[in-house]
């Protein structure tokens, strides 16, 4: 059985759906921080 | 409860394995049976991951949380969606495209099946008995509170499982993941809705209350390898334990085996990199919310209603005068909730309030621990005391269908994959390498029941077993980050057999050594030694012995 190519550029190849969606995900990361921050800021003394 | 609460139950759990049963469809080989042909949508393989990792103890232990500890658990997920985008990049395209049944398959061809046979092994050991954990959990808050024998809630919870993955394979647990999924989030969104109704002050005041006693401070930036849930901890040490579960645990390795393509197995991983702390923090919300509820509501002394029944029983008189005295601070620290919601009064005059309330609380759970022998820690009884008592009928059946839906789903998952290991990586591969796929299905059915009863013994146990379960789970966090490392070690092309296999073993001890040696540091940190061990030793080993290795992946 061959086995995938392990190198960095094949290991990178997703397509632009997926690098998209990664673009995404990092996106809703961040709001869902800050508005934990935000959270935090308002209602802890 | 209520019997309309039991009918929405049972017809749960009736409907959970007929249609589990029905959507059993192309099922009649292995790779039917355990990989659904590689055939399914992203979002079902997505929400079945997701389901997958929320178990009943979610439901009951991280809710009972939120109320008594607030919200910094959800730290502990904060590395989740970096690992599931490292993973969406580099083991997904590796074993989706390996076209593998078990994660332990991939490392056979890169490492020989000595590796391969001991990390499926220590799958096997660790899953099997975590298994039985994970049903013993909400089976014992049952018992508590309906006073059943342990045994039946075991029962009520595992058989239907166990019949609709031994019938249906990963197609049965796929789907009853997905309609699961569902309910536990209704559930979730509907006790959140009831509580703001219910709820005396209004959500503004209810949160600057919370925020008073420091249950919304979420984020803890200090440096300290023995605090558990830091933001460094959570990113670093989350990251690691998310790349060692979700890409090494067969359990989760097997849900994105079964999407159609790469790129849609990814996406499902995705998934959970978008919703798992927005749902954490819900949940742990949810909690917090409780607390306040409890504020303006009186809450029992001690939750567990087992406890409360034996040291009603056993120590009678004294339980009177403590109880007496809390009825007194829980009126006198709702009055000050009241005040401090006003802004009459300092947050300072609500705390004090509050530190009364708990050390009355406190004597309590020593009563009750002297009482009946075992551990008072009553967090997992806040949520289903609240949800029976205190929610409109209906509330509490959905609400014990989603806990039970909860379980179910990480229970069938793993079924599943402990079934798939044994078969392929031990029947398959040593016993009878040649036999039909019709034998092959006969005995991965067989495999799956056999699972199903070992977990429901273990759960059943589980009170006698107690130490022996928690000494697994112990040893099962040596070889977890381990076991990441040897993957990670296959992902580099001079990494020779015997450095993965001695490699895993060096990783295993140095972690039991720290576990042993320095019993503050933290466990997240414990997949971070594992796994860094491992590649250095490995990468070490490998470059001064011989062994198949590089040969195997040219040779594929």
């Amino acid at each position: 059985m061959r086995l995938p190519d392990s190198g960095p550029a094949a290991l990178m190849n997703g397509s632009p759906k997926f690098r998209r969606t990664l673009a995404r995900v990092m996106t809703v990361q961040i709001v869902t921080l800050l508005l934990l921050w935000m959270l935090q800021a308002r209602y802890t003394a | 409860m209520h019997p309309i609460n039991w009918v929405i139950v049972i017809g749960y759990l009736v409907y959970v394995v007929v249609d589990g049963i029905r959507r059993s469809k192309g099922t009649h080989e292995i790779e039917g049976y355990f990989l659904a042909n590689r055939n399914l949508p992203w979002w079902a393989v997505g929400l079945s991951v997701m389901a997958t990792q929320l178990s009943a103890v979610t439901m009951i232990g991280t809710t009972g949380q939120g109320a008594t500890d607030g919200m910094r658990f959800v730290q502990f997920y904060f590395g989740l969606p970096l690992a599931m985008v490292i993973l969406g990049v580099t083991l997904v395209p590796f074993l989706h495209g390996a076209r593998v049944f078990t994660a332990y398959e991939y490392l056979e061809k890169r490492f020989g099946p000595r590796t391969r046979s001991l990390t499926s092994l220590l799958f096997l050991v660790s899953r099997g008995m975590s298994c039985g954990a994970i049903i013993s959990a909400p089976a014992i808050v049952f018992s508590a509170i309906f006073g059943w024998p342990v045994w039946m809630s075991v029962t009520l919870i595992g058989i239907p499982t166990v019949i609709y993955t031994m019938i249906g394979g990963v197609q049965a647990v796929t789907w009853a993941d997905v309609k699961q999924m569902f309910l536990i989030v209704g559930a979730l969104i509907a006790i959140v809705v009831v509580l703001l109704i219910q709820l005396p002050v209004s959500p503004d005041e209810a949160l600057r209350i919370a925020g008073a006693t420091g249950r919304l401070q979420v984020f803890d930036f200090s440096v300290s390898a023995t605090e558990t849930y830091t933001f460094w901890s959570g990113i670093i040490g989350g990251t690691f334990l998310s790349l060692s579960y979700f890409g090494t645990d067969q359990s989760q390795v097997q849900r994105y085996l079964t999407a159609r393509s790469v790129d849609e197995a990814r996406s499902s991983l995705l998934m959970s990199a978008y919703w798992k702390i927005p749902l954490q923090a819900l949940i742990l919300l949810i909690g917090v919310l409780v607390f306040v509820f409890y504020l303006f509501q009186a809450p029992p002394l001690l939750f567990n209603p087992a406890h409360e029944r034996t040291v009603r029983s056993a120590q009678a008189e004294e339980f009177a005068v403590i109880e007496s005295r809390y009825g007194a601070a829980l009126g006198a620290r709702a009055e000050a909730a009241r005040a401090m919601a006003a802004g009459r009064t300092a947050p300072s005059a609500f705390l004090s309030a509050d530190s009364a309330v708990s050390a009355v609380r406190a004597e309590a759970l020593v009563l009750a621990e002297q009482a009946t022998g075992t551990s008072s820690r009553d967090v997992n009884y806040i949520m289903p005391h609240f949800v029976l008592n205190h929610l409109p009928l209906g509330f509490a059946g959905i609400f014990i269908a989603a806990v039970m839906a909860a379980a179910m789903s990480t229970i069938a998952a793993e079924l599943n994959s402990l079934a798939t290991a044994t078969v392929i990586d031990f029947y398959r591969r040593w016993i009878r390498p040649q036999a039909t796929d019709a034998h092959f299905l006969a005995v991965s059915k067989g495999a799956t029941a056999f699972w199903g009863l070992f977990a429901c013994v273990v759960a059943v146990f589980s009170a006698t077993l107690g130490s022996l379960i928690e000494v697994v789970n112990r040893y099962g966090s040596f070889f977890y980050g381990s076991i990441l490392g040897v993957f990670l070690l296959a992902m580099i092309p001079g990494a020779r057999a015997p450095g993965a296999f001695f490699g895993l073993i060096a990783g295993m001890s140095t972690v039991a050594a720290v576990s042993l040696g320095a019993p503050q540091i933290s466990f997240l940190w414990h997949n971070v030694i594992g796994a860094v061990t491992v590649v250095f030793v490995g990468v070490v080993l490998s470059a001064l012995v011989r062994g198949p290795g590089s040969a195997a992946r040219a040779g594929g």
